[in-house]
């Protein structure tokens, strides 16, 4: 089967509120498959009934062929889960957190204790196997939570926000480790979350989402470029009072002259025609001397779809306020 | 798959976690052993008149109360313990093993377990900080505390399981321990004999399950009692076998909503 994840036509309502309102899509194996919107769009709804946490008011899951409300157990056995909140344990060690998830899982014995080396070898945190959680940084215990999820050997890891309330660094590096799972480990990645940047890194295939619905779904490029044209400058050299060259290639969706020797070009994918403009102009004798060209972003797709931008700040304040309640009560 | 490895490890979990937590321990301890030393030795000498001694079995105050002070650490110590469920709600470890394919019940018996086990580590260190105070303790007394010990641990943290599953917020916590941890102390017959209670509060008392672990308790350390053994034992089993059946199935159906 060519597919590990597929949701068909998910719906999740609490009281009033749809959560989730007729999600439907396809997860490729061994893919990275981004859920990209605002908080509160549904995404950790959605991966909390594709986990077996909830159990949808509608709608039909499948994870890796098991069916997420006739079969949970099976499908437990075959996923590995980051929560979007901190969960291991701060008093624990790196070892002690990892061993008592490895023994829930039924492993055990000389097995259990080699994959922990290995988990913790691979996330870098090796070093640190018998030190208390509580002495790890944000980083470090996200890490920790990653290699944790990893232990029981899932066809499916879901990470939900897995980069939230770090810093630019940190993040960085978190990816540099969901890259490297996907490389090394034969793993389908469903990875929710609100940073743009994030989904464009790591995503294979995203999915934007809002209100509970999925609202576009695509490669990153071809979603970018649901916001429009990509727009190239082009500045001329030496142009001396000859008449500025407009084009009207059918690849071109508009030309301007701007100024003396300057024009504006719309197409729609500048990474593909860059290279005929430039045999073009070559070939008729002008020099270019400056060429820029802008992209649109993830987030003027998602402006053009839902006519507003993600909000990316928000989800920072429970953040903290968590950090400080977890501080004051342990 | 197989219940004990989930049993063994939420037990692990627990003790591991007792180890780090020696601020709890100590915090846990203190507090019985100042209502002890306070409250015991200052009623101790007030009470030091023949009749008084009459109402307590025969025993100065402080050698009465001093079972009592054992499984009310016992008491609390598990009840607390039951109840830090509500910490791993909060803190994500609760949705770690729902989402694992393991079975709950073994679970939540074993984090019951583990609750129990140190909620009894506590009621012996304080007996064994006591014991050197007052007189006619019955030092092989200890093995059935052990094991009476053990099943009022294993009660009480699956009750403080069960309302930590079902309570939504941490302020509950606090109304929790007000309305329940108090009134089930005093009613148990812990400070004073069920015996001399008014009646309405006599009910209260023989309705409380802890009352038949402190009877226990005071019949093996120092040979006196307001019930019978064998009674106590049917009750305290009983309410093992109900409290861990509720625990169970109230946390096989639980759920993140």
């Amino acid at each position: 089967m060519n597919y590990t994840v597929i949701a068909d036509n998910l719906v999740k309502k609490f009281g009033d509120i749809v959560a989730v309102n007729g999600v439907t899509f396809k997860v490729k194996r061994s893919e990275i498959f981004g859920f990209l919107g605002p908080n509160g769009a549904g995404k950790t709804t959605t991966i909390h009934i594709l986990s077996t946490l909830l159990k949808p008011t509608s709608g039909e899951a499948l994870v890796d062929g098991k069916n997420v409300v006739k079969e949970p157990a099976n499908v437990r056995k075959v996923i590995g889960i980051v929560f979007q909140d901190p969960s291991v344990d701060d008093q624990l060690t790196a070892y002690e957190n990892l061993y008592i998830h490895g023994r829930i899982y039924g492993l055990k014995g000389k097995e259990l204790e080699e994959r922990i080396d290995e988990a913790l070898k691979f996330i870098d945190l090796y070093g640190f196997k018998n030190k208390q959680v509580r002495t790890f940084s944000g980083g470090m215990r996200r890490r920790l939570e990653i290699a944790r999820a990893l232990i029981h050997e899932p066809k499916v890891l879901f990470l939900d926000e897995p980069t939230l309330g770090l810093d630019p660094q940190t993040r960085a590096k978190i990816w540099d480790y969901i890259r490297m799972i996907r490389r090394e480990k034969n793993v389908t990645i469903f990875l929710t979350t609100h940073y743009m940047d994030e989904a464009e890194e790591l995503a294979d295939r995203i999915a934007i989402i809002d209100h509970g619905k999925i609202i576009a779904e695509g490669p990153p490029d071809e979603l970018r470029s649901l916001a429009g044209n990509e727009v190239i400058y082009i500045k001329f050299e030496n142009i001396n009072g000859k008449n500025i060259p407009c084009e009207d290639d059918n690849f071109i969706e508009e030309c301007k002259v701007l100024g003396q020797d300057s024009i504006m070009l719309k197409v729609r994918k500048a990474s593909e025609v860059l290279p005929i403009i430039f045999e073009k102009f070559n070939s008729r004798g002008y020099k270019i001397g400056k060429i820029e060209y802008k992209r649109p972003t993830l987030n003027d797709a998602f402006l053009y779809l839902t006519g507003k931008e993600i909000r990316e700040e928000e989800g920072n304040d429970l953040e903290r306020l968590r950090t400080i309640v977890r501080r004051r009560w342990r | 798959m197989s219940w004990s490895d989930p049993l063994i490890v939420m037990t692990y979990r627990e003790l591991k976690r007792f180890i780090r937590a020696k601020s709890r321990l100590i915090g846990s301890i203190i507090n019985p052993l100042i209502w002890a030393i306070f409250f015991g030795l200052g009623w101790s000498s007030a009470f030091n008149f023949p009749q008084a001694k009459m109402i307590f079995g025969g025993f100065d105050y402080m050698t009465y109360l001093t079972p009592g002070i054992v499984m009310m650490t016992i008491f609390t110590a598990s009840f607390i313990s039951g109840v830090t469920v509500l910490w791993d709600k909060q803190f994500g470890f609760l949705k770690e093993v729902l989402v694992a394919p393991t079975p709950r019940e073994p679970a939540i018996i074993g984090r019951s377990l583990g609750g129990s086990l140190t909620a009894l580590f506590q009621g012996l260190i304080v007996l064994a900080v006591l014991a050197p105070m007052i007189s006619n303790i019955r030092l092989f007394g200890v093995i059935p505390v052990i094991l009476i010990g053990l099943l009022v641990g294993l009660s009480f943290s699956a009750v403080g399981i069960t309302l930590a599953t079902k309570m939504t917020s941490m302020e509950g916590f606090h109304i929790i321990s007000s309305f329940i941890m108090m009134p089930t102390i005093f009613l148990s017959g812990a400070f004073y004999p069920i015996s001399t209670m008014p009646e309405w509060m006599k009910i209260l008392a023989y309705a409380n399950p802890l009352t038949y672990g402190v009877d226990l308790a005071r019949h093996y350390l120092l040979g006196t009692g307001d019930l019978g053994v064998v009674t106590d034992f049917l009750v305290l089993v009983a309410l093992t076998v109900v409290t861990l059946t509720v625990a169970s199935t109230v946390f096989r159906n639980a759920s993140i909503e």
